[in-house]
């Protein structure tokens, strides 16, 4: 095996250490005894005592989690067959269509938001309605969808549309062709362009801001809105144990993925040796 | 910064749209379908984010039998954005004093009921002339704070206690501005003498003058906020910072080595501003909320969360020890009155706004 050059792995390491550290910092702070974190006070784990006492960082939470569920849901069944209408049909408004995909995820998000804003008002003279989860999800939808369907028509890009024609050939219908061979050939584009969404969902803080109304909010906008007076040490910890659980779920995703592969690989071997 | 220009942008446009033709009728459809009344129990209000002690939201809930939906935002910007767009339904906001203007000409804000706000008798009158908003027709004085030079006074004794300090020649101290174009811009006028509301093109020039050099020094440690400059004192990596006093001095119980004092040059004061919004479903709920905070005692109870002042002078004695003591947050009346203390107010022409605007860039992107 070739050794990689210390120059390489220094690299390597600093590359590391420029995306970690700031994360490690914010964890180490969670346990620090000052309520401003300038310096280090000492250990204490009193933040987390703090923050479970809070009601809204607890309300803020289930927003977060109404929003990013159901908006990531919706927004992958709609997003997986915009991709695949794009790549499997060939019409006159396809390029046009593809380029419209695209807008949503280069435009600004401020404009993003005020615009639904300004929609939302308009619709409001008509049908009067108070802007709330309702409001929030949509928004969230009608930006996550052009981040699915991207993702799904790139993992279709590299697949001929013949599969599809021997499936039929072979006697399958329409319905069957796409639900046996090409959801199963797209499906890693599904699931990355669902992650891809949910993560969206998660972090959004300025489409949020403005579609949510009065008395609804999320992570995300309960954080943003406190940088005026300075964070608290209870949202460093808040942060930390969503690390946390982030990378259990990695690593649980991983391990999961790794046994079925590995599953399907002894699998194929058997039947090689038969 | 960034994030800002484009709230403020986007703030125009919205504002301008609500205020000129096209949305026009649509706002006085809206404005006809209002009469949408609240249950009166419940009060949405939209505020700075730890800018009243949860406690006070709680007993006046279990006074009035009502509840209170609180939301926050970090810039008068983002909020007047929100607001503008509508489909929050808030009934109160706290609008800093120069967003007051705008927002009545956009016609965001109600006219007061006085005869709700019997409470208004302890105001005093520490601030005699509201250029913002004459007569208070449309807002009542939350909360206030000078913006002042903190240090840290095991480090250094500030000699003079002044503006000269950061301003003048001399560059052997380190030192942060606040990352707020009025504020900074404000600052040097008032070292020079001059007000920080001008118009005047040659004063303006001189304060740029004066701010270029100022952001050559050695000394300069750049632009920060509120928390950042308080933390950077407390760690002990600058000597002096610009900052709003109560951000400050609520970093005094943690270390009481930093300090903050009001150059003598003079200084600006920010204004938060109680107003009831047009959107209102509960009026009179609102009014009530904002009688109960003009209670002395529930005054005192917010400046001593938040450690800004209380413009209620009949709050004073009900004060903590600490807040009664720092003479940084109890200015003596005379200095509203004789211009040594300034409000920030709205700038006047499109053409002093761009020479505020020029002068930022420059500084921020040396």
């Amino acid at each position: 095996m070739r050794r990689t050059s210390p120059a390489l792995a220094a690299y390597s390491w600093l590359v590391y250490g420029f995306l970690y550290l700031p994360i490690l910092v914010l964890i180490v702070f969670s346990f620090n005894n000052s309520r401003f974190g300038a310096t280090w006070q000492g250990f204490t784990l009193k933040w987390y005592g703090v923050l479970f006492g809070r009601s809204d960082v607890r309300e803020a939470l289930l927003g977060t989690l109404l929003v990013a569920i159901p908006s990531t849901l919706v927004s992958t069944v709609l997003g997986t067959l915009l991709g695949f209408g794009l790549w499997r049909y060939s019409f006159r408004w396809r390029t046009p269509l593809t380029f419209l995909m695209v807008i949503p995820i280069v435009i600004p998000d401020v404009v993003m938001g005020v615009g639904l804003l300004m929609l939302y008002a308009l619709v409001r003279t008509v049908v009067p309605f108070s802007n709330g989860l309702l409001t929030v999800l949509l928004a969230h939808v009608t930006f996550q969808v052009s981040y699915v369907a991207l993702t799904v028509r790139a993992r279709l890009a590299g697949y001929d549309r013949s599969l599809e024609e021997a499936a039929r050939d072979l006697g399958a219908s329409d319905l069957q062709a796409f639900l046996r061979v090409t959801l199963p050939l797209a499906l890693p584009g599904v699931l990355t362009g669902a992650l891809l969404a949910f993560t969206l969902s998660l972090d959004d803080f300025v489409v949020t801001y403005f579609t949510s109304g009065s008395g609804f909010r999320t992570l995300p906008v309960l954080i943003y809105t406190n940088v005026k007076r300075g964070i608290t040490p209870d949202i460093n910890a808040l942060s930390a144990l969503l690390v946390g659980v982030t990378a259990l779920v990695l690593v649980l995703a991983s391990v999961i993925s790794g046994r079925s592969s590995a599953f399907r690989r002894s699998a194929r071997r058997g039947r090689e040796d038969s | 910064m960034k994030r800002g220009f484009a709230f403020g942008l986007l703030t125009l446009a919205l504002l301008s749209c609500a205020v000129l033709g096209g949305c026009r009728k649509q706002a006085a459809q809206t404005g006809s379908v209002t009469p949408v009344q609240g249950d009166g129990k419940t009060l949405r209000l939209f505020i700075w984010s730890e800018y009243i002690d949860p406690q006070v939201v709680k007993n006046f809930e279990k006074q009035f039998g009502a509840r209170v939906i609180t939301d926050t935002y970090e810039s008068n910007e983002s909020m007047l954005a929100k607001l503008a767009g509508g489909g929050s339904n808030y009934d109160l906001a706290v609008p800093s004093n120069y967003a007051v203007p705008g927002m009545i000409r956009a016609g965001l804000l109600r006219k007061l009921d006085k005869t709700l706000l019997p409470n208004l008798k302890n105001m005093g009158n520490l601030f005699p002339r509201l250029d913002y908003d004459p007569g208070g027709v449309y807002s009542v004085p939350y909360q206030f704070a000078a913006t002042g030079l903190a240090y840290r006074r095991d480090r250094s004794t500030p000699d003079p206690r002044a503006w000269s300090l950061i301003f003048g020649p001399s560059d052997t101290l380190s030192f942060v501005l606040l990352d707020d174009p009025r504020e900074v811009i404000g600052a040097a006028l008032k070292y020079l003498g001059h007000s920080v509301n001008t118009s005047s093109v040659a004063e303006l020039r001189s304060a740029r003058d004066l701010l270029r050099r100022v952001v050559a020094k050695r000394g300069f440690r750049g632009f920060d906020g509120g928390p950042g400059t308080r933390n950077q004192l407390l760690a002990g990596s600058v000597d002096y910072g610009q900052i709003y006093v109560g951000d400050l001095l609520i970093a005094t119980e943690e270390n009481p080595n930093v300090q903050v004092f009001l150059p003598r040059e003079g200084t600006t004061i920010s204004l938060d501003t109680l107003v009831v919004l047009k959107s209102s479903r509960n009026a009179e709920l609102a009014h009530r909320f904002i009688d109960y905070v003009l209670q002395p005692k529930v005054g005192a109870a917010i400046s001593n969360f938040t450690y800004y002042s209380t413009p209620n002078l009949a709050a004073k004695p009900y004060l903590s020890e600490l807040l009664k003591n720092t003479p940084a947050l109890n200015p003596p009346p005379k200095d509203f009155q004789n211009g040594k203390l300034e409000f920030i107010g709205e700038l006047q022409g499109n053409r002093t706004r761009r020479i505020y605007d020029r002068i930022w860039t420059e500084l921020k992107s040396r």
